[in-house]
């Protein structure tokens, strides 16, 4: 689902100034077709995520670069931490099986 | 429902100041995004929300105070959160970063063989899609043309239409989008085409409709007359005796689709001449028409 900008901007609770700082600092890599900006679902909930560290959470600009990063960080772990906990089972699996087979010849 | 007091654990007599550090303290505590695998941060978070939401608002938290609303009254549920989008998002979103686990990848066994299979997904993410906008002329969405497209920030793109396209319909150039960020396919170019009106025709489903104008000779006594089409002019045989009005049909002269075309429907219009005519005027006042002929019969009451 593609949000234009200025729906964005209503959404994200941002003007329009605001928005194009965080753009600058790469907090948000919204993509661009030829004449202008276009936003996904996923920007905007990371928009709000850098709304609510800074109102809520009072985390100055310096502050919120650096948990971004590491919050992206923490979400390659995890996918790659998925990833091998489920080649983990996988792999558990196929070892259980085996035993069981050996267990059945054996009964013979 | 639980209590928005108890959910921030504060007095009913709390200030406004008070509140918000409470919701501050739960909310560093709390934030789903900070804690990306409990999904008990992730309900407590909402319900904190919720309740600080209900209580920030000196109105609400009066009307709730009064029992006129209950604690729900006020309950915005949260939309989904940046974790739950960087969750599902396929590999290669623009946000993704390897480098917590880069070094890993250096070593030779079955796990870096992992970490290597994810990295070269992102490598090779397609690039996004590109969103377009154009206009072409009416005869052109019916006939089909190769128009090329001036793109605002320099370049074009060769864009063939096909014949019987509709409005707003959008064609997909593949590999003319965006770059992949890595080594992957560049995204694909969609196109939605609008249709600029004609000057006399126009379009309804697959039929083509036309007002065609005719002299009052033509329209009394019939006559073979030349019509347009989408394709160019056609001959017609305007039968003796037509009317304004009346409707003539040019089969399969209408808007291609899959098999064969629609029609084009022709109204009749009968023009008088547009300066004042003595000899049509001498005519006229000799002449007595028919009892019947009586155009407003139907309207007298």
């Amino acid at each position: 689902m593609i949000i234009s900008k200025p729906d964005f901007l209503e959404r994200a609770r941002l003007d329009r100034e605001t928005l194009e700082v965080w753009i600058e600092e790469e907090w948000l890599l919204p993509s661009r077709t030829a004449d202008e900006l276009v936003f996904s679902e996923m920007d905007l909930a990371r928009a709000k995520l850098i709304r609510d560290l800074r109102h809520d959470m009072g985390v100055n600009d310096e502050g919120v670069g650096v948990i971004l990063n590491l919050l992206d960080q923490i979400h390659g772990l995890r996918k790659v931490m998925a990833d091998l906990l489920r080649s983990a089972r996988e792999q558990s699996g196929r070892v259980h099986d085996l035993s069981s087979m050996d267990q059945d010849r054996g009964d013979k | 429902m639980k209590d928005p007091y108890e959910i921030l654990g504060v007095a009913k007599t709390a200030s406004p100041e008070e509140i918000r550090k409470a919701y501050l303290r739960l909310a560093k505590k709390l934030h789903p995004d900070l804690n990306p695998g409990s999904k008990h941060s992730e309900e407590r978070f909402k319900e904190v929300s919720a309740a600080y939401d209900l209580l920030s608002d000196a109105d609400k938290r009066q009307r709730f105070d009064s029992g006129e609303i209950d604690a729900s009254g006020a309950e915005r549920p949260r939309e989904r959160f940046y974790k739950d989008f960087a969750a599902e998002a396929a590999a290669g979103h623009p946000y993704e970063n390897h480098s917590g686990y880069a070094d890993f990848v250096e070593t030779d066994d079955i796990f870096a063989e992992l970490l290597r299979r994810r990295a070269r997904e992102a490598r090779h993410a397609r690039g996004p899609d590109l969103h377009y906008h154009f206009s072409i002329d009416f005869l052109d969405a019916i006939n089909g043309a190769t128009k090329v497209l001036t793109l605002p920030k320099g370049g074009t793109l060769h864009v063939t239409i096909p014949p019987g396209i509709q409005e707003g319909q959008i064609l997909r150039l593949r590999g003319k989008g965006a770059p992949s960020l890595g080594e992957g396919e560049s995204g694909d170019a969609l196109v939605e085409i609008s249709i600029n009106p004609h000057k006399f025709f126009s379009r309804h489903g697959d039929d083509i409709h036309v007002d065609l104008p005719i002299t009052l000779t033509e329209a009394v006594l019939g006559a073979q007359i030349r019509a347009p089409t989408p394709k160019g002019p056609v001959v017609l045989t305007v039968p003796k005796g037509s009317n304004t009005g009346n409707v003539l049909r040019l089969k399969g002269r209408g808007v291609p689709r899959r098999e064969g075309h629609g029609d084009e429907f022709v109204t009749l219009k009968v023009m008088l001449p547009q300066e004042p005519n003595p000899e049509l005027e001498a005519f006229l006042s000799q002449w007595t028409p028919e009892k019947s002929y009586d155009p407003r019969r139907d309207m007298q009451s």
